[in-house]
């Protein structure tokens, strides 16, 4: 009997391997393996093995072992034997529910040893599998939504600059970016207040309906996103209408165990630097985690030395997008404690961030300054905005019989300063200070949820969510009124399993609402012309007092059929959304934009109607997906740019139309040799106004036709200390996008390119693994526009070439 | 199954091509902003322009639309501060930088007769005897019927 391990850098763990044998081979990146040999006859052989959990060594049953014609699966002590298995050399793949899956390579021959394989768990093991013993994937399966869920994978392997920036790789999901550290979500061509951004249970309550500031998430520390294409109001409120990005709650640590990780990221184009550093341990019952992230970077370049923006020109000083610089500093802690038949856990969190915006114009309009802004990169001049988000969340879950009852509860404060060099507009003068607007947000949230499976076929949710928001404002500027908000939701639904393959889910909701908004008259007088010829100047009234209240009622009804290969899902689903309080109320001058922008009282609540398809077969070397919908508007509230003038500057108003909209996504994934996968992905959204004073134009910032292809090719073998080696190149083709509606801008095709290299890496510790990520973004440097980014608008590319660096190291 | 998700895929295709045939894409939509131009002889004012307090001038510039033309505006205010410069393109020399004490304020909005594709805008403006002599922008607006609007500013100085 020899003690044996074939890898020199492996610990402890792989001391425990007793192994009988005569060789071994490299043959998992990962972990300890190591082979026994027991022939049976010249050519049938017997492989015999174990799968074990890397973390806690513990036996994992049901674990598939998969090969061209051969299959196992672990029984309870983990272990599992293939008979009559011929010479050769073999692919298998271990995979298991809530584990990565493995691949190796086996050479079957007389030397044959038995196989001792451990899985690393995957993120996907959540609490739910806890309760239900189902995987993320099988209910996404279930749900007759159209869904995506979203790794700690995907988001290692494909981050970007923003969260949103990191999930717009997935088909139908795009974003609206401000420069290069800030986007805002958009689902199939609908943003800001159409799409509801969910963390840990409660809703993200920010000035979601502005247009130049982003997601204020730290994308660090997110395990897991539920990304809903399609109506969902029914489960999480107003605002669902397009989509939900809901990313949800990471699952409890396991008993003793102590895990934490420090990614340090460098960037090229922005010359940004960035670290973040997370912890986790849990004792038996109680755990907590921690997490700090900081993050500052330069202007961005792009690749242009000259801004044509209508008749101006603008230098640029070697390439750098003048003042965009930025910095993020994050904090979050959360404790947490697993009872018997309860679990809490609650979470403190803190995001900061200031960004500067182009200085050479302020929204649409130019601007010249005194303020050297060439003098150095870094440095963050006026106009910047500064945001701060302040969140609690706390999320209880008590299991009592065949009831699982979930409350969650969440307060947050966010807070945003926007600061431009003081200067006269219309009658207003010269303010003595910066602080342009201020906005003050707080929100309290509470949600309770009780899901009763009362037989093996059906498990009734019902719920209610309540929520107060409190905004105040600030400044020198006004856009939006200061106003309190509550609104309450009672929901139920059903989910049946019809049988193993079929399940069906329709709910109802009802939704009231009352939003109540505060004068507000300008802090200067403006002249005004009376009837009788003469004029008086006047504090004008920009918002009244007003108390509103709003009721609708919304649902969703779904089928799904989970076949062998094919699952297919239709759901038709009511959402809608409450007015803002900018929409009913506001009456001001937005100079940077050169409008005026008028609310309206009358608005009703934004109702959708959606029809959604999702059809997926996917085979062991093929998948295919394609999602369809259909959406009609009956009242999409729309800023309406009129002819009209007041004090000289364009009004727009805001008005509701009927819209017609259809798109969807197909995906494509093949995989030609073991090594080498071909995924294809393409979206389209296809919008018209059905009535109102821009019938017949699409709608604001639709995101033209887009394809994106990738290829993922897997190294077989190791280079020098690189481990697990992958390569990926991905081919984005965007088609011109020609449907605008006043005041956008035709914007043309275009084609990107971006590499990436992924590897793992010996660096400390050979059981936790540093995972490298090299990319090339935009690899040829071309110069081309978003339409849906903010500085689009202003005739800005997008950013130039960009080299990240980025490591992940375990400890 | 295979057979049932082709009939799947081809009913999905071909309701997406149906929708997108029915669609009115044919409905004639205007794409097109107005314009606006001081570069005639009569347009006035020109970059650099020196107008005397207590003159008269007359603000003329023409706008055109292929479709149907619908308001204009002129705003004149101060540049004191140089927050800005025009778009035709001069440098016209600046002032140093000031505060305004009671700079002039001028903004009118006006609407064009409908059915119109071309006209000329023409403002009598009085310069005020009180206000700050010094630099000033002047920007004309225009509109379509649609909502597109075109602006162009101008670098002027008013003078004692």
């Amino acid at each position: 009997m020899y003690r044996f391990c074939h890898d020199p850098f492996l610990g402890d763990n792989c001391s425990n391997l007793i192994v009988f044998i005569m060789f071994h081979k490299t043959l998992s990146f990962w972990l300890c393996f190591s082979l026994y040999s027991i022939a049976f006859s010249q050519n049938s052989f017997l492989i015999k093995g174990s799968v074990i959990n890397a973390n806690t060594l513990q036996p994992i049953e049901g674990a598939n072992i998969i090969s061209k014609g051969l299959f196992a699966i672990s029984s309870v002590t983990g272990e599992f034997t293939i008979k009559n298995v011929t010479e050769g050399t073999y692919t298998f793949t271990i995979s298991h529910i809530g584990y990565n899956p493995k691949t190796l390579m086996i050479e079957v021959d007389p030397k044959m040893e038995n196989l001792h394989i451990s899985l690393s768990e995957s993120t996907t093991t959540l609490k739910e599998i806890e309760v239900h013993g189902k995987t993320k994937k099988r209910e996404a399966k279930e749900l007759p939504i159209t869904t995506v869920q979203v790794s700690k994978e995907f988001m290692d392997a494909n981050r970007e600059n923003s969260l949103m920036q990191t999930l717009k790789k997935i088909p139908g999901v795009s974003t609206i970016n401000i420069g290069s550290g800030q986007s805002k979500p958009v689902i199939r061509g609908l943003g800001f207040n159409r799409v509801s951004v969910v963390q840990n249970g409660v809703k993200h309550e920010a000035q979601q309906w502005g247009n130049d500031h982003g997601l204020e998430i730290d994308q660090y520390g997110i395990e897991n996103i539920h990304i809903i294409k399609g109506p969902a109001s029914l489960l999480y409120g107003s605002d669902a209408i397009a989509g939900v990005v809901d990313i949800q709650s990471p699952k409890t640590p396991s008993v003793n165990s102590f895990n934490g990780e420090v990614n340090v990221l460098a960037e090229s184009n922005n010359d940004l630097l960035g670290v973040s550093t997370g912890i986790e341990s849990r004792k038996e019952k109680w755990f907590y985690r921690g997490r700090l992230t900081y993050r500052d970077y330069g202007d961005y370049k792009v690749p242009t030395d000259k801004i044509r923006y209508e008749s101006y020109i603008f230098d640029l000083h070697r390439n750098h997008l003048r003042n965009t610089a930025g910095n993020e500093a994050n904090a979050a802690f959360s404790i947490g404690y697993v009872g018997e038949s309860f679990k809490s856990e609650t979470f403190f969190s803190n995001v900061y961030a200031k960004n500067g915006f182009f200085a050479n114009a302020h929204g649409l309009e130019v601007r010249t300054s005194t303020i050297d802004y060439d003098s150095g990169n870094r440095d963050i001049d006026l106009p910047f905005h500064k945001v701060n988000h302040f969140k609690i969340v706390n999320n209880t879950s008590f299991y009592k019989g065949e009831h699982t009852i979930q409350l969650d509860l969440g307060y947050q404060n966010n807070h945003r300063e926007e600061h431009s060099e003081p200067v006269p507009h219309g009658y207003m003068p010269k303010p003595d200070n910066s602080k342009e607007r201020v906005f003050d947000k707080n929100t309290f949230s509470l949600n309770a949820k009780d899901a009763f499976k009362f037989n093996e076929k059906h498990n009734l949710v019902f719920g209610i969510n309540t929520e107060f928001q409190n905004n105040n404002i600030g400044g020198w500027g006004f856009l939006i009124p200061k106003y309190n908000r509550f609104t309450v939701g009672f929901f139920a639904y059903d989910h049946i399993e019809a049988s193993e393959k079929v399940h069906l889910q329709g709910g109802l909701r009802y939704d009231f609402g009352v939003i109540n908004t505060k004068a507000y008259y300008d802090w200067y007088p403006s002249t005004v012309n009376n009837s009788d010829g003469s004029t008086s100047n006047v504090y004008l009234q920009r918002a009244q007092n007003k108390t509103l209240n709003f009721n609708n009622i919304s649902g969703s009804l779904g089928v799904s059929y989970i076949g062998d290969k094919t699952t297919y899902k239709l759901n038709i689903g009511k959402s809608f959304r409450m007015p803002l309080a900018n929409e009913l109320a506001s009456d001001g001058v937005n100079y940077h934009m050169y409008r005026y922008e008028r609310g309206n009282l009358n608005l009703n609540p934004e109702e959708s109607y959606q029809l959604d398809i999702d059809v997926g077969y996917s085979t062991k070397n093929f998948s295919f997906g394609i999602s369809p919908f259909v959406n009609f508007f009956e009242n999409f509230i729309y800023l309406n740019p009129t002819p009209n003038y007041y004090e000289t500057l364009q009004i727009y108003e805001y008005t509701q139309s009927k819209v017609f909209r259809v798109g969807g996504e197909l995906r494509f994934g093949y995989a030609l040799t073991e090594n080498l996968r071909i995924d294809a992905s393409a979206e389209y959204v296809y919008s018209r106004q059905r009535n109102g004073p821009k019938k017949n134009f699409t709608l604001p910032f639709s995101p033209p036709l887009s394809g994106l292809v990738s290829a993922n090719y897997q190294l077989k073998k190791d280079l020098l200390w690189f481990k697990n080696i992958r390569l990926m190149a991905d081919y984005r083709l965007t088609a011109k996008q020609e449907e605008i509606v006043p005041p956008e801008e035709k914007t043309e095709s275009f084609q990107v390119l971006n590499l990436s290299f992924l590897s793992n890496l010996n660096l400390f510790n050979s059981e936790k693994q540093t995972d490298l990520r090299f990319k090339l973004n935009n690899v040829f440097d071309t110069k081309y526009f978003n339409h849906t980014s903010f500085y689009r608008l202003i005739d800005v590319p997008e950013a130039g070439r960009n080299i990240s660096l980025s490591l992940t190291i375990p400890f | 199954m295979t057979a049932k998700f082709n009939f799947l895929i081809t009913i999905v295709f071909s309701g997406l091509f149906l929708w997108s045939c029915s669609s009115d894409d044919s409905d004639i939509k205007d794409e097109t902003k107005p314009e606006i131009t001081i570069n005639y002889n009569e347009g006035f004012p020109q970059s650099c322009t020196e107008l005397v307090r207590g003159e008269t001038y007359h603000f003329r510039a023409m706008v055109t639309d292929d479709m149907e033309l619908a308001s204009y505006s002129l705003d004149i205010h101060n540049n004191f501060d140089h927050h800005t410069h025009d778009d035709q393109g001069a440098q016209c020399e600046l002032d140093p930088i000031k505060q305004a004490v009671n700079p002039m304020i001028y903004m009118e909005n006006f609407s064009i007769e409908n059915g119109l594709t071309s006209y000329e805008i023409d403002i009598t403006v009085t310069i005020p005897n009180d206000v700050d002599a010094g630099d000033y922008h002047c920007a004309y607006s225009v509109t379509d019927k649609t909502g597109w609007q075109s602006r162009t500013s101008i670098d002027i100085k008013i003078i004692e």
